[in-house]
């Protein structure tokens, strides 16, 4: 359906999908500002707001490059756990057992542990589905399991603390010029998932398999090739995001991490992207994500009744999913 | 129905009826009546191993061989077959966790019809006809407890109180939220705005703080539930420069929790004592075993640890090992 080829950067930025969903969250900010100016429009706010979502977007956009692929990855937030637990234990190892007070070294070994752990889970969901030809959704349930209970066994079940202060002090709470350190990563992330999804044959390739694999092989593409990279893109992105939440949370945590799949899924949906592939952007995943985040902490501050959270969150977003599938529909047929 | 499903239905079928207490029965009770065994609700949680050193220590000083089975989630689906298991032992008494109120009662009862004792420990059944007793932490004195350490914490000054809670519906941190809100109404200079559920996700917990502080600036105290609450808040409150600002009570009191707490990350843990569940749970069944009375339900009580305090109170702090 969406042809990026022959589409000028201010189209595929501004295409109607993510502009209309740009629309929705920003009449929400409008919303629960107007009822709450003092608390809503504040530099503290937007800081907690995007810092908070810092990590779920990471998980998002290697999301965002697998559902176009037509496929799913339910094991983000296991890799997430698998990854920063992996990074935690070798830090410490490093360390003689504690790395709080540990080094640049340290923290970029860390970073490598937790980057080549999520890869390995990547790569072994891209062959389980490429080469192997299992559903994506079956193989990557598997690992969504599998890497969890691997990290349980690794951790032996509990949290692993130790997280080195100069990864916690900079990259978990610093600022660079007021935007937190957290946040210029994710925005860089971002922004390179942005331009290769747009504009390199790699993104051009996700879409065509995404649209037709069988009509992408006759053209020449190496499709189980790709896949493979698709998967493992999103497994290093899961790996890159456990470390994040090291540094956020300043603990490896072993459990809370049960249904960030479904937010990353969730987000990349409403951003416009297609579970049946081929059609999709960055920038909806972007608008995707933070429509839930806005959502959550607005109803907290206005103070909407706690058992109302959950339901005013699904109404909104599946009504907005709704209206932006009508709208297309109504959209094609003229 | 294909006949494939039929033969794993007529398998399972008869799996259960296999379980179903016939057997074990039938062997006429060669087991190990001078055999206690605990059957925590997971492995390696410093809770659950710091109950097995209070049960190791109090089973062997009256006399009695132990054993500890633990499952590797907090399962039910994982618990059951260790149950099973320890079914076809025959020890004398069951201290059992039971990883969820209504699936458990089956294997549990198991237990009980192969006269077996079983006492409940931290957790239990909603059929209270099979154990002979439960020791349990009294939630709800930990809930109070929490809202008058916070209390202290503030002093005079007054501003607004949160509760940061876990999933709706869960009855050990529900009883503890309620026991705080009760008992909170009674310091007139704390506010107490309600409470906000976070699914158990740290990140929820973090973001409803931030939240909180965005549309109440005087607030002064947060009670986390549990662990994954508590340690939501603390990076919530760090990400709004207001570690120690904000008063933090956490629940129980794992290495890390301390750890935290002595870092000034945390103001208040909410200790249970599971070494005295532990100890105390021996000490039902042993007396169930030997005919004398037995107490239906015993709650233990909880300890606030603060910085100040938390030196001399060492003993409550969670193990990793005995």
């Amino acid at each position: 359906m969406t042809q990026p080829t022959g589409r000028t950067v201010r189209q595929r930025l501004f295409g109607a999908n993510t502009l209309w969903i740009g629309l929705v969250l920003l009449a929400l900010i409008a919303v629960f500002g107007a009822i709450r100016p003092d608390a809503v429009l504040t530099t503290f706010t937007l800081q907690t707001t995007l810092v908070e979502t810092s990590v779920l977007l990471v998980l998002s956009v290697g999301m965002t490059f697998v559902i176009i692929t037509a496929g799913i990855d339910l094991s983000v937030g296991s890799v997430l756990v698998f990854s920063g637990v992996t990074s935690m234990i070798t830090m410490n190892a490093l360390n003689g057992g504690d790395a709080t007070t540990a080094g640049w070294g340290t923290v970029l070994v860390g970073l490598v542990t937790a980057l080549v752990s999520g890869a390995a889970w990547g790569l072994l969901n891209g062959f389980l589905v490429a080469r192997a030809g299992i559903p994506p959704l079956i193989v990557t349930l598997g690992s969504f399991g599998a890497a969890l209970g691997a990290g349980q066994l690794l951790s032996n079940g509990s949290n692993v603390s130790g997280v080195p202060d100069v990864l916690s002090d900079n990259l978990g709470t610093g600022t660079w010029f007021g935007v937190p350190n957290l946040v210029v990563l994710a925005a860089v992330v971002t922004a390179i998932g942005a331009l290769v999804l747009s504009t390199t044959a790699f993104g051009r390739h996700t879409y065509a398999i995404g649209s037709n694999e069988e009509a992408a092989r006759l053209v020449g593409i190496g499709v189980t090739r790709h896949l493979v990279k698709v998967y493992l893109l999103a497994g290093t992105l899961a790996g890159l995001a456990g470390f994040m939440a090291l540094a956020y949370f300043r603990v490896a945590s072993v459990t809370g991490h049960d249904t960030d799949n479904l937010n990353a899924i969730a987000g990349v949906v409403l951003g416009g992207t297609s579970l049946f592939g081929g059609a999709g952007s960055i920038v909806g995943t972007v608008l995707g994500v933070f429509i839930p985040a806005v959502l959550r902490k607005g109803f907290v501050i206005i103070g909407v009744n706690v058992y109302w959270q959950p339901i005013a969150v699904a109404i909104v977003l599946v009504a907005a999913v709704w209206f932006d599938q009508s709208r297309r529909r109504a959209r094609n047929r003229r | 129905m294909s006949t494939r499903t039929v033969a794993l239905l007529g398998a399972a079928l008869l799996l259960t009826a296999c379980g179903g207490g016939g057997q074990i029965g039938d062997t006429g009770g060669s087991g190990d009546s001078k055999k206690v065994v605990l059957i925590p609700g997971v492995a390696a949680e410093p809770f659950y191993i710091s109950m097995e050193c209070g049960f190791r220590e109090a089973a062997t000083a009256l006399g009695y061989q132990v054993d500890v089975q633990a499952p590797a989630k907090f399962d039910s689906t994982l618990q059951t077959p260790i149950v099973t298991g320890v079914l076809a032992n025959k020890p004398g008494a069951v201290l059992i966790a039971p990883t969820d109120d209504k699936a458990m009662a089956g294997p549990v009862k198991q237990l009980k019809d192969a006269g077996i004792k079983v006492v409940e420990v931290d957790t239990k059944l909603e059929d209270t006809s099979i154990a002979v007793s439960t020791v349990s932490s009294d939630n709800e004195q930990g809930g109070r407890l929490a809202a008058q350490t916070l209390a202290t914490l503030a002093q005079d000054k007054s501003g607004s109180v949160l509760v940061l809670n876990t999933k709706a519906g869960t009855s050990t941190t529900d009883t503890r939220a309620r026991g705080f809100e009760d008992e909170v109404k009674k310091f007139p200079n704390l506010k107490y705005i309600g409470q906000q559920y976070t699914d158990n996700e740290p990140d929820q917990a973090a973001s409803k703080v931030t939240a909180t502080l965005a549309a109440n600036p005087d607030l002064i105290g947060v009670f986390a539930t549990n662990l994954n609450t508590g340690e939501g808040a603390a990076t919530g409150l760090r990400n709004a420069g207001k570690t120690g600002a904000v008063n933090l009570i956490g629940f129980d009191a794992s290495p890390k929790q301390v750890e935290d707490l002595r870092g000034g990350v945390v103001q208040a843990l909410i200790a249970q004592d599971p070494a005295a569940i532990g100890r105390i749970g021996v000490e039902q069944a042993v007396a169930a075993l030997e005919g004398r009375t037995v107490k239906r339900d015993i709650g233990t009580t909880l300890l606030a640890l603060t910085k100040a305090d938390m030196d001399a109170n060492e003993k409550y702090f969670y193990k990793q090992e005995c």
